[in-house]
């Protein structure tokens, strides 16, 4: 159960992790952005993503191999989705069986576009601590506070929601240890089975969560926490010349795949 | 069923270097059949570690050393866990949590279904029946409630049925006092010794409550540091004053006060029971008085 610790927060001193987490928030929308821009088959513009993605790493002091493990979560939807662009696209021209050139390349695209997407994600979630990035939505949401949104209440669900992760974890484990105990078995039996096995750990650990929700909110209750009205903070966030040229760097990267697309054009032609 | 440890070890997070830890360092333990053993422990000394490897919740091999519980050779691969766990219950602590069904009838035979899948419906009802009647609850007026409408302690005793019901003859308990009332406590502890007599052969218990394991234990089996610090009766555990302190223990009040006696000059002889402990007392203080009465006479 403790492996599902991929893009937990790698605490550590660096030029990343120091960045204000709104910046870093908008950046990595804006590196997806990217990505998406990339046009189809102009792989050059991959090139520029995964540079972009490697110089963040560096400066962000984090091992590249603690980047990669986040691919080995997903590795099951890469797979399928490229199985299925090989194999169920009708169009261009047939290399092999029913495998054409273009679900090739289709293969290809999506596999680099997913893996590229969870790998900035990945960067946010390992330099960014969930305190930071709820902090980091809430304040980006600030804006939606004239319209009423409890922004304030949406964030501190969130981050209570980050937070009991790990909780729950270790509660899932104790109760399928407690009912494995007793006779369940997790591993046998067809996928109806093993859902139905299920229902012994979901119950409980749902009807515990519901408990500790309310131990949780008489905990609040009881040192007067009031939601956002007059609160002040410890950590303040302000822009510093890290988040300047972390802006430059994306902005790079935008106008070179958006330049990417047209070079890689002209190539072909 | 008798439980023979030989060197057993065991370490979490074994292939990575940094968060290693060892929880288990050659671990040398029996228990014999009928025990009513105690293991006692500070956190992290290793003892929930080794009692969840006798049903197999952690699973060992021939490299972490040898287990053996009765006739499964747990660091056999081919070990039958199943099998295994049908004859060693566990409770973990606070059970009541792992309770789901809809009626307390349904959750107590949850076991069996698993464990004994061709059993006729009316046998499955009579061991429901026994199990829910050694606990010391009404059948008839329970079965049919929902498990969480129960009170807390009502709770824990139908927890406790769902696993006796597969008849194990061996049964861990992890803190089974804990967050109970003084009354709940006492009903519970004498639950266990009715178990113990009746259904149940052998009972370990985990606990940090070192007067629970003193009164109550035949034997007891001090942790530190992933190894079996001390094996013996509760006299003989919690008399050996130095060793207790090196392992970051408490003396049970008992062998407290005896301590504290002895340091005054006066030798008690105790089991380590309070009923014990009070005759021992008076008696010596008779023996006092007659001592002080015929210095007098002189």
């Amino acid at each position: 159960m403790k492996d599902v610790s991929f893009g937990q927060y790698y605490p550590t001193q660096s030029f990343v992790h120091k960045m204000d987490a709104r910046v870093k928030i908008l950046l990595i929308i804006a590196y997806i952005v990217g990505v998406f821009l990339v046009a189809s088959y102009h792989f050059l513009g991959f090139g520029a993503c995964l540079l972009f993605v490697i110089i963040a790493t560096i400066f962000s002091n984090v091992p590249f191999s603690k980047v990669l493990k986040s691919i080995k979560g997903i590795l099951f939807i890469i797979i399928f989705s490229a199985i299925i662009q090989i194999f169920f696209n009708k169009s261009g021209k047939v290399i092999w069986w029913i495998i054409t050139d273009e679900g090739l390349l289709n293969a290809g695209f999506i596999v680099a576009r997913i893996t590229l997407i969870v790998l900035g994600a990945t960067l946010l979630t390992l330099t960014t601590s969930p305190v930071e990035i709820a902090d980091g939505i809430e304040s980006l949401m600030s804006p939606l506070k004239y319209i009423k949104f409890p922004v304030h209440e949406f964030a501190l669900i969130m981050s209570i929601a980050l937070r009991f992760i790990p909780t729950l974890l270790d509660e899932i484990d104790r109760i399928i240890k407690a009912q494995k105990a007793r006779g369940a078995d997790f591993e046998s039996g067809n996928l109806f089975k093993r859902a139905k096995a299920l229902v012994p750990v979901l119950i409980p650990l749902l009807i515990s969560s519901f408990r500790r929700a309310d131990e949780l909110a008489d905990a609040m209750d009881s040192r007067c926490y009031a939601g956002s009205k007059n609160r002040t903070r410890y950590k303040k966030m302000h822009l510093t010349y890290r988040d300047l040229l972390g802006f430059i760097l994306t902005a790079g990267l935008i106008t070179g795949v958006v330049f990417l697309n047209g070079f890689y054009v002209l190539l072909v032609i | 069923m008798r439980i023979v440890a030989e060197e057993l070890n065991y370490v979490y997070s074994e292939k990575s270097k940094k968060l290693a830890v060892h929880a288990l360092n050659g671990v040398n333990l029996t228990i014999e059949a009928g025990d009513f053993f105690g293991i006692i422990g500070k956190t992290g000394s290793g003892k929930s570690t080794f009692v969840q490897h006798l049903n197999g919740l952690i699973p060992t091999d021939s490299k972490h050393g040898k287990l053996t519980v009765g006739e499964f050779v747990l660091s056999n691969k081919k070990c039958d866990y199943k099998a295994l766990r049908a004859k060693v219950g566990m409770v973990f602590q606070y059970p009541e949590y792992q309770l789901f069904a809809e009626t307390v009838f349904e959750d107590v035979e949850f076991g069996l279904k698993s464990f004994y899948p061709n059993l006729t419906k009316e046998e499955k009802e009579v061991m429901v029946k026994t199990a829910i009647e050694t606990v010391g609850l009404n059948y008839e007026e329970i079965k049919d409630k929902s498990p969480f409408d129960l009170s807390g302690g009502q709770k824990r005793r139908v927890a406790i049925a769902g696993v006796i019901v597969s008849k194990p003859e061996i049964l861990v308990l992890d803190e089974p006092v804990a967050g109970l009332d003084p009354q709940g406590k006492k009903e519970f502890i004498s639950l266990l010794h009715t178990l113990h007599k009746t259904t149940v052969k052998t009972i370990i218990i985990v606990s940090h409550d070192m007067n629970l394991v003193a009164e109550n234990c035949n034997k007891i089996a001090v942790f530190c540091d992933g190894k079996v610090a001390k094996v013996g009766t509760p006299k003989e555990v919690f008399t050996d004053y130095e060793n207790i302190k090196k392992t970051g223990l408490d003396l049970p009040l008992i062998a407290f006060l005896t301590q504290k006696l002895q340091e005054k000059g006066i030798e008690i002889s105790t089991n380590l029971t309070l009923e014990n402990f009070i005759k021992e007392v008076f008696k010596k203080h008779e023996e006092v008085k007659a001592k002080q009465r015929e210095g007098g006479n002189r």
